[in-house]
C-alpha cells in the first residue's frame, strides 16, 4: 500500500495478477450464457431459434443473458469501523477494501464488463449503476477514494435498497468487515441470491481483530459509536477470541447456506493472492441452480 | 481555639492533591481505538505494583507537616480568661443629647428616645462618667453622673427625664449641642494627677445622639468647629420611616411698617416624601366659626396662598391645615397687626394745600398703610401754645420762644427733628439747639445750581442710599442754597456738602435726641428733592429710629425674644404682664424681653392697654424628613457607625481585650512541621537503600 492513487494501486495489483494469469489455463468467469425457454403466445418471433424448430419442430426462444459479458457491482462498507489499522500491524482495512474493488473493477473493465458501486455505512449512501463505458472505472476510483465517515453499519438495510436499484442480474461483491450483529443478513442476502445474483462476500479484517494481540490495559473507544471501555487487553483477549470465532462460525453459516462464497481476508495478505482466490472461485450461481434442480428432483 | 487568619486553613486542601495524583494515576492513559467493541466486556485492569503506596509512614508525614504548615499560617490563638480581666472594665463617658424639639412630638418618637436613654443607662458600668442633656434651640444639662454607681445613678437621671414628660416647642439646634458637647467633655477632661488611686482613666469618651434627626434640624455651628479628637458620636435615629410633613408660615415683609396693603399670605409647603398633595387649609375666627378650602400642594413643593378677602373681613386667631400625617405642626396661631400712629409735627408758616411750601410735600410723603398711621399736624412758629408730642418735628420757619425752648428741650429729650433752614431769620433757633454762638446763615447767590457731594453714605440716615444703585445724587438739582458760618468743628457731622464746599445736610446729637438741619429746602424754589426719587426714602430713613422703636410684628416664634417695650405704640413703659395661652395661665410680669416657650395666642397688658401677638413653632420644624448621613460625614464628625447598638459597643471593647489576652501557639506548630520534615528525610533515606523505590503518592 505504499502507493497512494488507488488507480495506480488497482494496476499495479491487476498487472501483477495478469502476468500470473498468462500461465493459467482457467479463463475466469466471462461467460456467455444462453438458455432455452418453450414459446408462449405474446413471445417476440424474433428470438424464435429457427434452426431448433426446424429439427425439432418445436418453437424454443432464444434468451441471451445479458447484452454483456457481465454486470459487477461492488458494494463497499464505508462505515468508520474499517478505518481500524493503519498502524505498524498493516494498512487500514478501509484502504485494503478500496484497493481490491479497484483492482477487481479494474480488470473486469479491461475485459470490457460493466462494472458499477455502491458504498454504504448505516444506510445506502451511494450507488453508480455497473456500464461499460470509457469513464466509469474513473467514477468508481473518484468515489471509493473519498473517506469513509459512517458512524454504524447497518449492511442489511443498505442491501434491501440496493436490491430495489439493481435491476439485471449479475454479480454483487460485498467488501465489508461484517463486524455487525447478524441477525438479519440471511434474509437481506437471500433478496439477492432469490433474485439469481451471484453475491460474493469479502470479509476484511486486520490481524488485530483477528488475534486482539494489544498489549497492556487502555482504554478502548469504539471507531463508531465512540463508546470507552477500560480494560487489560490480556484478561479479554480469551473472551474476545471466543466471541469472535462464533462470530465468524455463524457468518460462514450464512454464507453457505446462501450459496455465497465468502473470502476471510486480513490486511496483511498480499491482493494478488486474494484476487486469484477469488477469481478462481467456480461461480456459486451454478451451486445453487444445482441446488434448486435437486430440489425439483426429489419434488 | 481560634484562628487569626483562617482562610489560610484552605492551604490543608493542597494535602488531596498528591491522592487525587495518586488517583488519577490509577487509570490507563493510553487510549485504543477499535473498530467494533461488541466481543469485548468491561474487565478490571489489575493494579500496578508499583503505584501501590508502599511507604505509609511517609506519606503520613509528608500529610502532617503540610497540614502543620496551613495550621501555622492560620495563627491559631486560645483566648485565656483572666480572673482579673473579669472584674477590670474600661471606664467611659457616654454624653447623650436628647433631642426635645417639637418634632419629637409626632408618634411615639419621644417613647423611643426615652427607651433609647435606658437602653444606654443599662450598658453602663460602675465608675463610669454620665451626662443627659436635653437640646432644642438650647441645651439644658438634665443629669451629671461623674462615676456611675447601678440603681442608685439609675435613679438619678431618671428623675430629671421623668420630669420631662413631652418634648418642647423649641427649633432643633444639633450643631450647637454638639459643639457644646464637645467642648464641656474637652474642657472637663480629667488629667492623670487628678484621679484617684484606684480611679481608671476614662478609655472612651462618647457622645450619643438620640434624635429624629429631621432636616429641619440646624447643623451649621458644627461646620467652623474643629473635634475634638478621641470623641465619638454615635446617632441614634428614630422615627426614620417619616411619612412627610406639611407645613405652614406667613409670609411676611421684612419690615413691619413696609407692609403692603393686600391681604396676609401663608405658604404652605408639602414634604417631598408627603403622602398627598390635597390639604385643607383652615381657619378659625374668634367667634368660632370655622372657613375652609382646598390647597393643592404637591410633594416637595410650597404654594403661597393669600388669605381670601371674605375671610380677611373677618377676625382670624387660628389657621390650620389638614391632610398630612403629623400633627404638631398643623396649628398657625394668628394676631392681626395692629395700625400704629406716627405723629409729624410741622413748624412753619406754610398753609397745606400750597404746592409751593414745604408741608404739601411732606403731608404727602407719608401716606397712611395698614400698619401705620401718619398724622401730620402743623404748628405757627409764632404760636405761643405748648408743644404737640411728636415722633419728628420738621422746622420751616424761625420758630420764637417758648416754642423754640420747649423743641430744644424735646430734642434734649430724644426726639428728632429736621430744620430747613430758609431764611437768615432761622439762625438764633440754630444757636440755640446746637448751644453754639456766633453761627450766621447767608445765603448764596449763584445763577448755577448746585449738585451734592462727600455724602456721609455711612451715616445712618443716608444708610438707605448706600447701595450703588442708590448713590447717584447727580440728577438732584438745588437751585438756592444757605451756608452755615462759623460752625464748630466737634459734634456736628456733615452729611453732604455742595460742590462748591458749604455743608448741605449736617446732623447733629443733642442729648438723647437729633437736629438735622439742611440748608437748602424741598421746595421748588430751592431744589428738585420733593419730586426726586431720594426724597421719600429719606425722610423714612430719618423716621426709622421712631419706627422701629414703636412698631413691631405682631407675629413670633417659640424661643424668640418679644421686646414688650415696643407694644402700645411703643409706649408700652411701666409695668407689662403677659398672659399665656389656655385657660389656666397664670400672668408673668416683664420688665423688657419676654421669651415664649409654647406656641399660642399671647396677649400682653400694660395699665391701660393690651395687646395680642401670636407665637408659633418654628417653621424648619415642619421639616421632618431625615438628614442625609452623608451631611455628618461632610462635617468632619467622627461617627462610630451610622446606628451603633450599645451591644456592638460592648463587642468592640471585648475584641480589644481577646487582643490582649491570647496565647499563639503558631510556634510550636512550626516546631512540629520541622521535627516531622526531619523524622521524613531520616525516614525516607533510610528507605531508599532498597532497590524499590519510595513512592508516596
Amino acid at each position: 500500500m505504499e502507493i497512494s492513487s488507488l488507480s495506480l494501486r488497482a494496476r499495479a495489483v491487476v498487472e501483477g495478477f495478469m502476468s500470473g494469469l498468462h500461465r493459467s489455463p482457467r479463463t475466469g468467469f466471462s461467460t456467455e450464457f444462453t438458455e432455452y425457454r418453450q414459446y408462449s403466445p405474446g413471445d417476440d418471433v424474433r428470438f424464435l431459434d429457427w434452426k431448433v424448430m426446424a429439427r425439432t419442430d418445436r418453437e424454443f426462444i432464444k434468451k441471451f443473458e445479458d447484452e454483456t459479458n457481465l454486470r459487477c457491482t461492488f458494494m463497499v462498507d464505508f462505515s468508520k469501523s474499517m478505518e481500524f489499522g493503519g498502524d505498524d500491524a498493516g494498512v487500514k482495512k478501509s484502504d485494503y477494501g478500496r484497493t481490491f474493488a479497484a483492482s477487481l473493477a479494474w480488470f473486469l473493465t479491461q475485459q470490457r464488463d460493466a462494472v458499477g458501486l455502491a458504498t454504504f455505512d448505516r444506510d445506502l449512501r451511494e450507488f453508480i449503476p455497473p456500464r461499460y463505458r470509457q469513464d466509469q472505472l474513473k467514477t468508481i476510483l473518484g468515489r471509493l477514494e473519498t473517506q469513509p465517515a459512517g458512524n454504524a453499519t447497518d449492511l442489511c438495510q443498505a442491501l434491501e435498497k440496493l436490491a430495489s436499484l439493481v435491476g439485471k442480474r449479475g454479480m454483487i461483491v460485498l467488501v465489508s468487515d461484517f463486524l455487525s450483529p447478524l441477525d438479519e443478513l440471511e434474509s437481506c442476502l437471500s433478496l439477492f441470491t432469490a433474485a439469481g445474483h451471484d453475491v460474493r462476500a469479502v470479509q476484511v479484517l486486520h490481524p488485530r481483530e483477528v488475534d486482539f494481540s494489544f498489549e497492556g490495559a487502555a482504554i478502548f473507544e469504539d471507531m463508531e459509536s465512540g463508546q470507552n471501555l477500560i480494560l487489560d487487553p490480556g484478561t479479554a483477549r480469551e473472551a474476545y477470541q471466543e466471541r469472535y470465532n462464533a462470530h465468524n462460525a455463524a457468518l460462514d453459516a450464512i454464507f453457505s447456506a446462501q450459496g455465497i462464497p465468502g473470502f476471510r481476508v486480513t490486511t496483511t495478505e498480499p491482493l494478488e493472492r486474494v484476487l486469484q482466490r477469488f477469481l478462481e472461485e467456480r461461480p456459486a450461481r451454478a451451486v445453487v441452480r444445482q441446488r434448486r434442480s435437486n430440489a425439483r428432483n426429489a419434488a | 481555639m481560634s484562628f487569626l487568619t483562617p482562610f489560610y486553613l484552605l492551604g490543608a486542601l493542597a494535602l488531596a492533591i498528591p491522592i487525587i495524583l495518586h488517583l488519577l494515576h490509577d487509570r490507563p492513559k493510553n487510549k485504543q481505538e477499535f473498530g467494533s467493541l461488541m466481543f469485548l466486556d468491561k474487565t478490571q485492569p489489575p493494579v500496578d505494583r508499583k503505584r501501590r503506596p508502599s511507604h505509609l509512614l511517609l506519606l503520613l508525614l509528608r500529610c502532617l507537616a503540610l497540614l502543620l504548615l496551613a495550621f501555622v499560617f492560620a495563627r491559631p490563638f486560645v483566648k485565656v480568661d483572666d480572673p482579673a480581666d473579669a472584674t477590670r472594665r474600661d471606664r467611659q463617658w457616654i454624653t447623650v443629647l436628647l433631642d426635645r424639639s417639637a418634632s419629637m412630638q409626632r408618634g411615639d418618637l419621644w417613647e423611643q428616645a426615652k427607651a433609647k436613654v435606658q437602653t444606654t443607662l443599662g450598658q453602663l458600668g460602675p465608675g463610669d462618667r454620665f451626662s443627659l442633656i436635653a437640646f432644642d434651640d438650647s441645651t439644658e444639662p438634665l443629669a451629671e453622673v461623674k462615676s456611675w454607681l447601678g440603681s442608685r445613678s439609675e435613679a438619678e437621671v431618671n428623675l430629671p427625664l421623668e420630669r420631662l414628660a413631652k418634648p418642647g416647642f423649641g427649633g432643633s439646634n444639633l450643631g450647637q449641642a454638639l459643639v457644646l458637647a464637645g467642648e464641656s467633655i474637652e474642657g472637663d477632661e480629667p488629667s492623670p494627677d487628678d484621679l484617684g488611686a484606684d480611679e481608671e482613666p476614662l478609655a472612651r469618651r462618647e457622645i450619643i445622639v438620640i434624635s429624629d434627626l429631621q432636616k429641619g434640624s440646624r447643623l451649621g455651628d458644627v461646620q467652623g468647629y474643629e473635634w475634638p479628637t478621641g470623641i465619638r458620636v454615635t446617632l441614634e435615629q428614630i422615627g426614620e420611616d417619616d411619612q412627610g410633613n406639611a407645613g405652614i408660615e406667613q409670609v411676611a415683609s421684612r419690615v413691619p411698617w413696609a407692609t403692603a396693603e393686600a391681604a396676609p399670605s401663608f405658604r404652605i409647603s408639602n414634604s417631598a416624601n408627603g403622602i398627598s398633595d390635597e390639604l385643607e387649609f383652615l381657619a378659625r375666627t374668634t367667634a368660632g366659626e370655622t372657613l375652609s378650602q382646598t390647597v393643592h400642594v404637591p410633594p416637595g413643593r410650597s404654594r403661597v396662598v393669600e388669605l381670601p378677602g371674605e375671610w380677611a373681613e373677618k377676625s382670624i386667631d387660628r389657621l390650620a391645615i389638614r391632610g398630612d400625617v403629623a400633627e404638631f405642626d398643623n396649628q398657625f396661631h394668628f394676631a392681626q397687626n395692629r395700625q400704629q400712629t406716627v405723629r409729624i409735627v410741622y413748624i412753619g408758616e406754610d398753609k397745606p394745600n400750597d404746592a409751593e411750601g414745604s408741608l404739601f410735600y411732606l403731608a404727602s410723603a407719608f401716606q397712611q398703610s395698614t400698619t401705620l398711621d401718619f398724622q401730620v399736624e402743623a404748628v405757627s412758629g409764632k404760636s405761643s401754645g405748648p408743644l404737640p408730642e411728636a415722633d419728628l418735628y420738621v422746622i420751616g420757619d424761625a420758630v420764637d420762644d417758648p416754642l423754640a425752648q420747649a423743641l430744644g428741650q424735646a430734642i434734649e429729650g430724644g426726639s428728632t427733628a429736621l430744620m430747613v433752614v430758609q431764611s437768615p431769620g432761622q439762625a438764633a433757633n440754630l444757636r440755640q439747639w446746637l448751644g453754639v454762638d456766633g453761627v450766621v446763615i447767608r445765603d448764596i447767590a449763584s445763577r448755577d445750581y448746585a449738585l451734592l457731594e462727600s455724602l456721609k453714605l455711612d451715616h445712618p440716615v443716608l444708610a438707605v442710599f448706600r447701595d450703588a444703585r442708590f448713590s447717584d445724587f447727580t440728577n438732584l438739582h438745588f437751585w438756592k442754597h444757605r451756608e452755615l458760618q462759623n460752625l464748630p468743628d466737634e459734634g456736628i457731622d456733615v452729611l453732604a456738602r455742595f460742590d462748591s464746599g458749604p455743608p448741605a445736610w449736617l446732623a447733629a446729637r443733642r442729648g438723647d435726641g437729633q437736629l438735622l438741619v439742611m440748608t437748602s429746602g424741598w421746595t421748588p424754589a430751592d431744589s428738585q428733592l420733593a419730586l426726586s426719587t431720594k426724597f421719600i426714602p429719606l425722610l423714612y430713613s430719618i423716621l426709622q429710629p421712631v419706627l422701629e422703636g414703636k412698631t413691631q410684628s405682631r407675629q413670633f416664634v417659640v424661643g424668640s425674644k418679644v421686646n414688650v417695650t415696643r407694644f402700645n405704640n411703643g409706649q408700652a413703659g411701666g409695668d407689662v404682664t403677659v398672659m399665656p395661652p389656655g385657660d389656666g395661665a397664670v400672668a408673668i410680669s416683664v420688665d423688657t424681653f419676654f421669651t415664649p416657650l409654647a406656641p399660642g395666642l399671647y396677649t400682653a397688658k400694660g395699665s391701660d392697654w393690651s395687646e395680642t401677638f401670636a407665637v408659633n413653632l418654628k417653621t424648619a420644624e415642619s421639616r421632618t424628613e431625615p438628614i442625609v448621613m452623608n451631611q455628618f460625614k461632610k462635617l468632619g464628625l467622627p461617627m462610630s457607625g451610622s446606628v451603633a447598638s450599645p451591644g456592638d459597643i460592648a463587642a468592640a471593647a471585648a475584641v480589644g481585650k481577646t487582643e490582649a489576652h491570647r496565647r499563639e501557639y503558631w510556634q510550636w506548630a512550626l516546631a512540629a512541621v520541622l521535627l516531622f520534615v526531619t523524622l521524613e528525610t531520616v525516614l525516607a533515606a533510610w528507605g531508599s537503600r532498597p532497590a524499590e523505590p519510595v513512592m508516596t503518592a
